[in-house]
């Protein structure tokens, strides 16, 4: 239960920068998602939370308290590995009790606590067994419970749900964000997977070469997303980004037109529409191209349409059919268009 | 040579009887080929080993001086039993071998333990490997040369005036030991060393990490999950030094030659003594059986606790 405050955080090994000019706060019993692609920083980040890493850079608080030089066994934090890092030659039992028996917590009370945070996560039956004789996903269990059984002031989980199977995933975030609503424990969770972000958090940090790209709760980041990196990452499929200029009110790319846009004129820009935000159109249209591809998954079609060289994805309706190469027409949402500055890829408001 | 030999080493004619002679020999040889390609290795194997070790059984049921061979029966073995210089040597050896064993495990565990995650040392493991790589007599030559006879080590003490007189450590039982055992220690530990530090460079960093963030100190780590997964390692380890130890030879040999009083006198000594001081033949192959028996014991038992606590 704190409040972790990171101030002007930098990592550097040499002259590779791994994390640069980091600003965040994250609120008491807050979940906070650091979202982005491999190599972005984000579990860098995380690690210089946990003491695992020493900033170089910039201070690391937690309920005001400068934490740069407290060791990662002082600062109360506990961490789920994505390897789970459960220890091999321990049983659950004994992996559980293992924080406890660090902290001197007394005897009388371990064995209660032990039973308690195995009952969280429903692994009463397997205390007796070694890791190497469970599944990934009771491994991944008692790495939570290893980590919930101390009450711990912080929570830290990096890529936790990687190494298991979609459908086991599904059903161990909803875990975790009971858990977590559950324990009222200030978390900071580690993922490549936007789903994850947004199903999980409370706020997102959308990250990318080392810096933060956006702050925002899943809605701010979807609806109004900062640049086109954060356009691009969240959604699935992602937002169509499509390169162009604006002339008279009127943004233009091959085979696109979309006129009634009022600022941005005589700029290259980069037009943002989400597939969702694209209709098939019946006469006049935004976009006219032909049919690339048609994916129909039973509760929508997936529907391609080449214009220019530009591939433009569309969500449409879930009984539209198409054949491929025919001409099609597409309108967009105009209440619902991104533009975005053609060379920083910085939001045009 | 012209262009008409050459002509005919083409395709067509290595389509033809070279490749029946090849087929030909290919069905002899399919059998035996395996054997074939193994068997240098096997001749070698069986000629160091079991045939050396056949004759030593054999030769332990006799007599044997210069004359020829006469059974006896299990009178060597008998013998032995009765014979307080073989149970003193068996003694002796485990007394050195053991306290010699439990330094250079403990030593090479302390430094392992403090230098495993130290990128210089993974860069230059090389460099501790160097106190093994000297010939073990000339290694043994030098503790002879330093410590023994008055010279450089009672030397140096005498001059900045710690004794006085010489410092006699070869006519203390325990000075004697002392001295064989450091040597064997300082040659031997990097061994162990080397080994541990790859171990611990092997363990899984993350579950360190996640102890430390339970709350524990280094050597709590160390202790609760590290070395607990070293074990098969160091048994293995400790089995290939014990072995080596059990069977000592050119410390005792150079630097004490067994004494005083037979204090240092090792089994492998001991056997040398009866069969090329005494050319009691029978008599040493009998102890050298006793001693095969037992290593091999010995070996079992570590390799299988070891083994079965690491494993579940």
């Amino acid at each position: 239960m704190a409040r972790i405050e990171l101030q002007n955080v930098e990592k550097r090994w040499g002259a590779v920068v791994g994390v640069r000019d980091v600003d965040l706060d994250i609120a008491d019993e807050e979940l906070v998602v650091f979202l982005g692609p491999s190599g972005c920083g984000k579990t860098t980040t995380m690690r210089m939370i946990a003491g695992l890493e020493d900033p170089s850079e910039g201070e690391i608080r937690m309920d005001g308290e400068v934490m740069n030089e407290v060791d990662a066994r002082d600062r109360d934090v506990a961490m789920v590995f994505q390897g789970y890092a459960l220890y091999p030659n321990m049983t659950i039992y004994e992996n559980i009790r293992f924080p406890l028996r660090m902290r001197d917590v007394p005897k009388a009370d371990q064995d209660r606590l032990i039973r308690e945070a195995a009952a969280m996560v429903e692994l009463e039956d397997y205390l007796d067994r070694k890791p190497g004789a469970l599944s990934g996903g009771q491994r991944q269990r008692a790495a939570l419970a290893r980590a919930i059984v101390r009450k711990p002031q912080v929570f830290l989980m990096d890529e936790p749900l990687s190494n298991l199977d979609a459908k086991l995933r599904q059903a161990m975030r909803v875990q975790i964000k009971h858990l977590q609503r559950q324990l009222r424990i200030t978390t900071v969770y580690v993922t490549h997977d936007q789903i994850e972000a947004m199903t999980l958090a409370d706020r997102i940090v959308v990250m990318a070469g080392g810096s933060i790209q956006q702050i925002g709760t899943p809605d701010q980041i979807y609806r109004d997303p900062a640049n086109t990196f954060v356009a691009g990452f969240i959604g699935s499929p992602p937002m169509n980004l499509i390169e162009g200029r604006v002339e008279g009110g009127t943004f233009s790319a091959p085979g696109i037109s979309v006129p009634g846009l009022s600022h941005a004129e005589g700029r290259a820009v980069t037009l943002g529409v989400r597939p969702e935000d694209c209709h098939v159109a019946e006469g006049a249209a935004h976009l006219t191209g032909h049919v690339y591809g048609i994916e129909p998954t039973g509760d929508m079609t997936y529907l391609t349409v080449k214009a220019g060289d530009k591939l433009i994805e569309v969500k449409a309706d879930r009984d539209f059919r198409a054949d491929l190469d025919t001409p099609q027409g597409v309108t967009f949402d105009m209440d619902r268009l991104y533009l975005f500055a053609g060379e920083s890829g910085e939001r045009i408001r | 040579m012209t262009d008409t030999p050459l002509r005919d080493v083409g395709p067509a004619a290595a389509a033809g009887p070279a490749s029946q002679i090849r087929r030909r020999r290919s069905r002899r040889m399919k059998a035996l080929f395996p054997y074939l390609l193994v068997a240098p290795a096997v001749i070698y194997l069986l000629g160091i080993t079991l045939y050396p070790g056949i004759y030593a059984i054999i030769q332990s049921f006799h007599a044997v001086k210069f004359g020829p061979w006469q059974p006896v029966g299990f009178d060597n073995y008998v013998r032995l039993m009765g014979d307080y210089q073989f149970w003193g040597a068996l003694w002796n050896t485990f007394v050195i071998g053991s306290i010699s064993l439990t330094l250079q495990c403990v030593l090479a565990l302390i430094l392992a333990f403090y230098a495993y995650r130290d990128p210089w040392v993974q860069g230059w493991r090389i460099v501790f490997l160097v106190p093994m790589l000297f010939m073990p007599s000339a290694v043994a030559f030098i503790y002879k040369l330093s410590f023994l006879d008055a010279r450089v080590f009672s030397d140096l003490l005498q001059r900045i005036g710690l004794i006085d007189g010489n410092l006699a450590i070869q006519s203390s039982v325990w000075g004697s030991r002392a001295l064989l055992i450091l040597a064997d220690v300082w040659q031997w530990t990097p061994f162990l060393f080397i080994i541990f530090v790859a171990a611990l460079q092997g363990q899984d960093e993350e579950v360190e990490e996640a102890a430390r963030l339970d709350g524990a100190s280094w050597f709590s780590i160390f202790w609760n999950i590290s070395l607990p997964l070293m074990k098969p390692v160091i048994a293995v380890a400790l089995i290939l030094r014990g072995i080596d130890i059990t069977t000592m030879f050119t410390n005792v040999f150079i630097i004490t030659k067994g004494g005083p009083a037979f204090g240092t006198e090792t089994i492998s000594y001991f056997i040398y003594r009866t069969g090329f001081k005494f050319f009691n033949f029978g008599y040493a192959s009998a102890a050298s059986v006793v001693m095969l028996i037992l290593t091999i014991i010995i070996a079992q038992v570590v390799v299988k606790r070891a083994f079965v606590s690491a494993r579940n």
